[in-house]
């Protein structure tokens, strides 16, 4: 299925970029976390109406009442998206295109195993660590919570949006996954893989600014991730989770196969 | 029994690029020199050997199994030297040797202490680091290691010390002794002239020549470069040995191409007094050009 000599090497070669991208992660959820109160009314809520469009772009337009809303409307719609897919980009460029590129994919398919094998433990890789950063995150999210406002977090929903997000990174993962399997230039397969996230991101940010172009939340495969309807536990807002979750498997399962069949300039 | 196979394969690049119509084969227990100039084709053929790419049309095949489909098995009895070395720069020499002994299925590190010796190698440093030479030997090392049956080695040499060269060659003759099955590519005639059986010669894609290495040579000239003492002396050399002719530069000094009469021209000069000598063995490219002109 796969090799545990190639997981242990990419934890080993990976660990401190997930750290350094966890850290980032780690400052803006106490950060936001912290500026939640209650009672003295919304501190951001004042920034948000000084300046409409840019919050708006930011999927900050709405933001609820509640801790929950108030975490999830400023970290879920740009923060824990954007950081993560960078994380994604450069770590799906690592597991497979780079060997190919600088020609180590030799070493890694030096043994009895099949190419299949060596890959499907790239996709694990990737996998494994997300669901690492996944918990981290939630884990500070919680607990600065808790510290600060005990019992004000609706655990329930917490976990519904967080679902969702990894649904986002699975599909963002496989995508970027995908590129590195196809293209033998790590420069190709960064550039293209980034085009798609950039696009998706900007497209997601320009239809939230107004009526205007709201249309064209069709057309980023970010609108998938529904943050207010996984709260409202609606099914549509499932349903949107789902396809994240088939269409990144997709992905890995499609670049396996790839893999699998071409020709390696090694 | 024939160990590697190489069946009409084509693998096109475009613009004259790539290998057509290759075949040859490697038998059990021989060395087999494959040379040609750089671009010829060689690593192209190698890696379908390797089974990282497939042929347009035709067939590669080690142990009677299919290179592509059944890379992962015969991984297991071959070693296999790349021609252009890479690693994972973070690790350092050790660790990257640990790992592809890992990755081998390796219970130790088999024969990597013995040739880290053999190629004095220290592997502590980091792989970054390490000049062209040192990743050269690692590379050798990793290819050797699970002492395999069948050894595939893309321009061993290259980056080495002559020196290491030698300890390289010396090492191919050990392996010739154990019985193993080795496939060379090279464009260095000499280092394949002293531990080949045999040598397939490629050009532009296309099979020139397999044959003994002593058929081979038999083809092989080198340029002789004798300075006598007195100018007559020389003349008359010339006289008696009609392939020689006076250099344009010194007159004391005849010039001649020999293969076969090698001998000859040595007694001949035996007969004046020889003031110094120069032996200019043919780059690869003259030796092609005489293998295709036949005998000049």
């Amino acid at each position: 299925m796969m090799n545990l000599t190639l997981y242990k090497r990419e934890w080993k070669a990976n660990w401190v970029m997930l750290v350094i991208f966890m850290g980032v992660l780690t400052m803006y959820a106490t950060m936001i976390v912290s500026m939640f109160d209650p009672e003295m009314g919304d501190s951001l809520k004042v920034m948000a109406e000084s300046m409409p469009e840019v919050f708006a772009a930011f999927g900050m337009a709405d933001v609820g009442q509640t801790l929950l809303e108030f975490v999830t409307g400023y970290l879920y719609g740009i923060l824990l998206t954007a950081f993560p897919a960078v994380y994604i980009i450069i770590l799906a460029n690592r597991l497979v295109a780079k060997y190919v590129d600088n020609g180590s994919m030799v070493y890694l398919l030096s043994g009895p195993q099949k190419r299949a094998q060596i890959v499907r433990t790239q996709a694990v890789f990737m996998v494994t660590s997300l669901v690492v950063m996944l918990v981290y995150v939630m884990g500070v999210i919680w607990m600065t919570s808790e510290l600060l406002f005990p019992k004000e977090l609706e655990m329930e929903g917490f976990l519904r949006v967080n679902a969702g997000l990894f649904g986002l990174w699975i599909l963002l993962g496989g995508v970027c996954f995908l590129c590195s399997c196809i293209w033998n230039e790590s420069k190709t397969a960064i550039g293209i893989s980034s085009a798609v996230v950039v696009y998706s991101l900007l497209v997601q940010m320009i239809s939230q600014v107004g009526d205007k172009f709201e249309n064209l939340k069709y057309a980023t495969p970010m609108t998938l991730f529904s943050v207010d309807g996984l709260i409202a536990n609606e099914s549509e807002a499932w349903i949107m989770c789902a396809v994240m979750y088939g269409a990144g498997v997709l992905c890995f399962v499609v670049g396996v196969s790839v893999f699998k069949k071409k020709n390696l300039p090694i | 029994m024939k160990t590697i196979e190489i069946n009409h394969i084509t693998k096109d690049y475009g613009g004259r690029r790539g290998v057509f119509d290759l075949s040859f084969q490697v038998n059990q227990g021989e060395v087999l020199g494959f040379l040609g100039p750089n671009g010829a084709g060689k690593t192209t053929t190698i890696r379908q050997l390797m089974g990282y790419i497939k042929p347009d049309s035709g067939s590669v095949s080690i142990l009677g199994k299919d290179c592509f489909a059944h890379a992962a098995e015969i991984q297991s009895s071959l070693g296999y030297l790349p021609g252009e070395i890479a690693f994972m720069d973070s690790m350092n020499g050790m660790e990257f040797i640990r790992f592809v002994a890992k990755m081998k299925r390796m219970k130790d590190l088999g024969r990597a202490p013995e040739l880290m010796e053999q190629f004095e190698l220290d592997a502590s440093g980091k792989l970054k680091k390490m000049s062209k030479g040192m990743k050269q030997k690692i590379g050798i090392v990793c290819a050797f290691m699970q002492d395999p049956d069948i050894l595939i080695l893309d321009e061993p040499t290259s980056g080495l010390d002559p020196l290491m060269q030698n300890r390289f060659v010396d090492l191919i003759l050990s392996e010739k002794k154990r019985g193993k099955t080795i496939l060379m590519s090279s464009h260095i005639f000499e280092e394949i002239e002293k531990t080949c059986d045999r040598a397939a010669i490629i050009r532009a894609g296309e099979l020139v020549a397999v044959d003994s290495m002593e058929k081979l040579c038999s083809g092989k000239r080198k340029e002789l470069q004798i300075t006598f003492a007195e100018e007559q002396m020389a003349a008359a050399y010339v006289q008696a040995f009609d392939k020689a002719e006076c250099a344009a530069a010194n007159k004391r000094t005849v010039v001649m191409k020999v293969g076969k009469e090698l001998d000859a021209a040595i007694k001949q000069a035996g007969n004046y007094t020889v003031t110094d000598m120069d032996i200019h063995t043919q780059s690869l490219e003259d030796f092609f050009l005489h293998f295709y002109g036949g005998d000049e």
